[in-house]
């Protein structure tokens, strides 16, 4: 073997170009939005209903998503347990996810069982029984799920980050609500929350699969065309948010191994000017393994298996986001490293012009990776619709993120990136870091998410 | 009827290189199986072969500073990881970084050892630590699978320790261990190269026998041996930082590809995974004395794991839920799944195996399916064979796989509760071992 052994270099990028969408309405008022994926005998098919956690009421958190998961029990025909079985009869499988801008019904089937796994989708949302035993299993497996997740480490970080974060506002509460409300919640509760919220005027389907587009608005049309409901379209959740917290919270967790760690703030809804600027952004701080923060914490201190940023975008508003699970020895190092991170890329000239090239190359490069399998497909096609992006937003991603330059990038960053105004949650052994935690310099309140 | 077309050839240094052209995207998709795991480690030096994984990442001397960065601004993604028997990497790239996919691929695996520096040991020894942490130490009932595999398999079988390691073991790791590791496991003949996406076979190969030709084939890896296991009965308790009592029954079962591994795998949805199980109906649905509940035939090279695990719904105890599985199962065994059972598990099979061909690369992609049949049965063309198995497991089959396997007296019940709480173990259960 050759002693040099050069690396080669990537030819040229090939250009990323969004399969075409065909756009169709029923008379009903459903929007049909379909893709041709033709790798695979499959579809899959997301039926979106455009209200979410964030449309629970005040005093009412977890509605959504209790409505959305009595959806499939008992539908039509069918009681939940032949319902689930005519499904599986076909191989095909229906999620229920309660998203906070969005109840999604994701349906996963072999493309010629298409029409009748979608018929049963329709019976889902047009003819669901929510009837009283239903509702009195589904409690009590939401009520047990919460117990669960009150043990979890991950799970207590995220409640009281978006507790603190969102505090006030209808993005604020866990999506299962708390134990609290889940025992009000009565039937009518979620039969009105479903005539409000779940028709066709309010709903959109995409559908991605190997099917030609006519023949998959014709099977549309016949399972949902008798779909009706007063629902109308629904209003965003308001955009009026509350300010920093920029306390250090603590969640005891006795003789935890590890602390979990979120910090972080609000951040720009999904259709912000900012947002090409802010990806690029978080691919240099925190995005990925070679970013910043993750080669700092992982691979230089050895101190996490791993430590990520996002910004999650969302219809309303958003949130930005440090998220590592650190030993617990190591824990106010870490607090400070990452504060340190976000205050150091604010700085005009910190990223040089290599780092920002590499970081915009993964990004327009390895865009393409996102649109591999009709699943990809949908999905994406989905996030045009929740947000109201245009409908050319994928293909304008690449020259829109290599149109950002170190001004552009530094502008971001000084007016999304809040180091002074984060809030730092720490789920860990309180006793072993209290006095450490200290050194962080901010106050330190003792805290439990309520589940 | 499931086909994914390929090419192979052996490299005279004994490496399987296999093509699947796929070119609905401008992706390619590169996968590469070492045939050693954690069942090729020792008691003592266990976490080796996961510990090595990570150091794979750190570079050669053409590449000081690792591999992530350059493959990541050429648009891939990349990643790798430890069973008990084998060991894949894998890189998802735009077809315009397909030699550079194979480069790293090839350039690891001819010069890493003088990458493999104290520091960067002592690093990743460090990450490991704390990927044990996060993963299982701190998550809730985390501990569970280790407690299992330690009492279903004893001291001096491979399955006996977990693929993370013991932590003492990982502090006793020397550097000198990792190469004797890498020299012993890493070359060609003990490798498998999948390559699936938009590109041609020939030119594939071709790349191939450039990049990995001239690294010599290395020295022939011997397979591991164990002695058939004696199953016997056994209660053990582990108390967690949990507020639910769960249950695992857990029983050795036929190894991957063995005859009744199919049919065990049909059996664990049957009887409890998802709605329409038998389980499900029963102790969630009808009777509500569990809250969470599923099965899973874990194949494996020297014997498989099938089992079922389910959480109390408060008021009910573990044993409730144990007479209640104990009876399914003797009436799934007696009966046989009814028609629509067996209809609905085939079915759910055929969508499964269909759904798996959607991704080119990744976990479980084509590529690493190509690697897995290549490497367990000398042949990457298993896809169909495979369907195969569970579209003709007749219903006798399904009863008698479970008669034979799901002897309740010689399982393993686990019974996890909460700390301080041993009473809510089942009846004369016993510490678990193998949970430092």
């Amino acid at each position: 073997m050759s002693a040099h052994f050069e690396r080669p270099q990537p030819g040229a990028p090939t250009a990323v170009r969004f399969p075409p969408l065909s756009r169709d309405q029923l008379g009903n008022g459903l929007n049909v939005l379909v893709i041709r994926q033709s790798s695979v005998p499959m579809t899959t098919a997301i039926l979106i209903v455009h209200a979410g956690t964030a449309h629970d009421p005040e005093t009412l958190p977890g509605l959504a998503s209790l409505t959305a998961d009595l959806l499939d029990e008992g539908a039509g025909q069918l009681d939940a347990i032949a319902l689930a079985d005519a499904l599986a009869q076909r191989g095909s499988h229906v999620a229920v996810e309660a998203g906070t801008d969005a109840i999604h019904l994701t349906l996963t089937s072999l493309s010629r069982e298409l029409e009748p796994s979608l018929s049963i989708v329709a019976d889902i949302v047009a003819r669901p029984h929510m009837g009283t035993d239903a509702l009195a299993r589904v409690r009590e497996l939401r009520l047990n799920r919460l117990r669960q997740f009150s043990r979890s480490p991950q799970s207590a970080a995220d409640r009281a980050f978006a507790g603190v974060v969102f505090r006030g506002h209808p993005y604020g509460h866990g999506a299962l609500g708390t134990t609290a409300s889940l025992e009000t919640l009565t039937l009518d509760d979620a039969r009105r929350f479903w005539i409000r919220h779940g028709g066709p005027a309010n709903a959109t389907l995409v559908v991605a699969g190997d099917l030609a587009a006519s023949e998959v608005i014709a099977i549309t049309k016949r399972a949902f065309g008798s779909w009706s409901s007063e629902a109308k379209p629904t209003s965003p959740a308001p955009a009026t948010l509350p300010p920093a917290d920029a306390r250090l919270f603590l969640v005891d967790r006795p003789g935890a191994p590890q602390s979990e760690l979120r910090l972080g703030h609000l951040g720009p809804a999904r259709r912000t000017g900012a947002y090409h600027a802010l990806v690029t952004l978080n691919a240099i701080l925190g995005g990925q393994f070679t970013s910043r923060i993750n080669r700092n914490l992982r691979e230089e201190k050895a101190i996490t298996y791993g430590a990520q940023s996002s910004f999650d975008f969302r219809r309303a508003a958003g949130a930005f986001s440090v998220d590592a699970s650190v030993q617990a020895d190591a824990t106010a190092m870490a607090v400070k490293e990452i504060l340190r991170e976000c205050e150091r890329i604010r700085e005009p000239g910190d990223v040089l012009a290599g780092e920002l090239a590499r970081g915009q190359a993964s990004l327009t490069r390895g865009y393409v990776r996102n649109f591999e399998t009709a699943a990809q497909l949908a999905r994406a096609a989905a996030q045009l619709v929740i947000y109201g992006l245009p409908h050319d937003a994928f293909d304008t991603f690449v020259p829109s993120i290599e149109a950002i330059d170190g001004d552009a990038l530094t502008r971001a960053a000084r007016e999304h990136l809040q180091p002074d105004g984060t809030s730092i949650i720490v789920v860990g052994d309180a006793a072993q870091l209290r006095s450490s935690l200290e050194a962080v310099g901010r106050e330190i309140v003792p805290t439990s998410p309520e589940f | 009827m499931i086909h994914v077309p390929f090419a192979k050839a052996t490299l005279d240094n004994g490496l399987d290189v296999i093509v699947h052209e796929d070119h609905h995207a401008p992706l390619v998709a590169v996968s590469i199986w070492y045939h050693v795991g954690s069942k090729n480690e020792r008691p003592g030096l266990t976490g080796l072969a996961h510990l090595f994984e990570h150091l794979m990442f750190e570079g050669s001397p053409h590449q000081p500073e690792g591999y992530f960065a350059p493959l990541q601004e050429a648009g891939g993604a990349l990643n790798g990881s430890t069973s008990a028997d084998r060991t894949n990497y894998w890189e998802v790239v735009p077809r315009d970084a397909a030699r550079l996919a194979l480069w790293m691929e090839a350039d690891r695996l001819a010069f890493l050892p003088p990458a493999l520096t104290e520091a960067r040991f002592e690093t990743q020894r460090g990450v490991v630590l704390n990927e044990r942490r996060q993963n299982y130490e701190n998550r809730p009932y985390g501990l569970a699978p280790f407690a299992l595999m330690a009492a279903l398999f004893p001291a001096d079988h491979p399955y006996h320790w977990p693929t993370i390691g013991q932590p003492e073991d990982l502090m006793a790791t020397t550097i000198d261990d990792v190469r004797g590791f890498f020299a012993r496991y890493y070359h060609p003949s003990n490798a498998s190269l999948a390559i699936a996406g938009d590109i041609g076979a020939a030119a594939a190969i071709r790349m191939a026998e450039e990049l990995f030709g001239s690294i010599p084939a290395g020295p022939a890896v011997p397979a591991v041996e164990v002695a058939p296991l004696a199953a016997h009965g056994k209660r053990i308790v582990l108390e967690d930082r949990i507020e639910m009592p769960r249950l695992y029954l857990a029983w050795p079962s036929p190894a991957l590809f063995d005859s009744g591994d199919a049919e065990m795998d049909l059996v664990g949805d049957l009887l409890a995974n998802g709605r329409t199980s038998r389980l499900y109906a029963r102790l969630i649905h009808d009777r509500r004395i569990a809250t969470e509940l599923a099965a899973a035939q874990s194949s494996r090279e020297l014997g498989s794991t099938f089992q079922i695990v389910a959480t109390a719904a408060p008021g009910h105890t573990l044993t409730e839920i144990e007479i209640a599985i104990r009876e399914e199962i003797s009436r799934f065994a007696d009966d046989g799944p009814t028609d629509v059972e067996w209809q609905r598990g085939r079915a759910q099979a055929e969508a499964a195996f269909v759904s798996r061909l959607q991704t080119l690369g990744g976990f479980g992609g084509k590529a690493d399916q190509l690697n897995a049949y290549n490497v367990y049965n000398d042949s990457p063309d298993g896809f169909e064979a495979d369907l195969q198995r569970y579209l003709t497991a007749t219903p006798r089959d399904l009863a008698g796989a479970a008669a034979r396997w799901l002897d309740v007296d010689r399982s393993v019940a686990l019974c996890v509760v909460p700390a301080g709480q041993p009473e809510l173990a089942l009846p004369d259960s016993t510490p678990a071992s193998g949970v430092r």
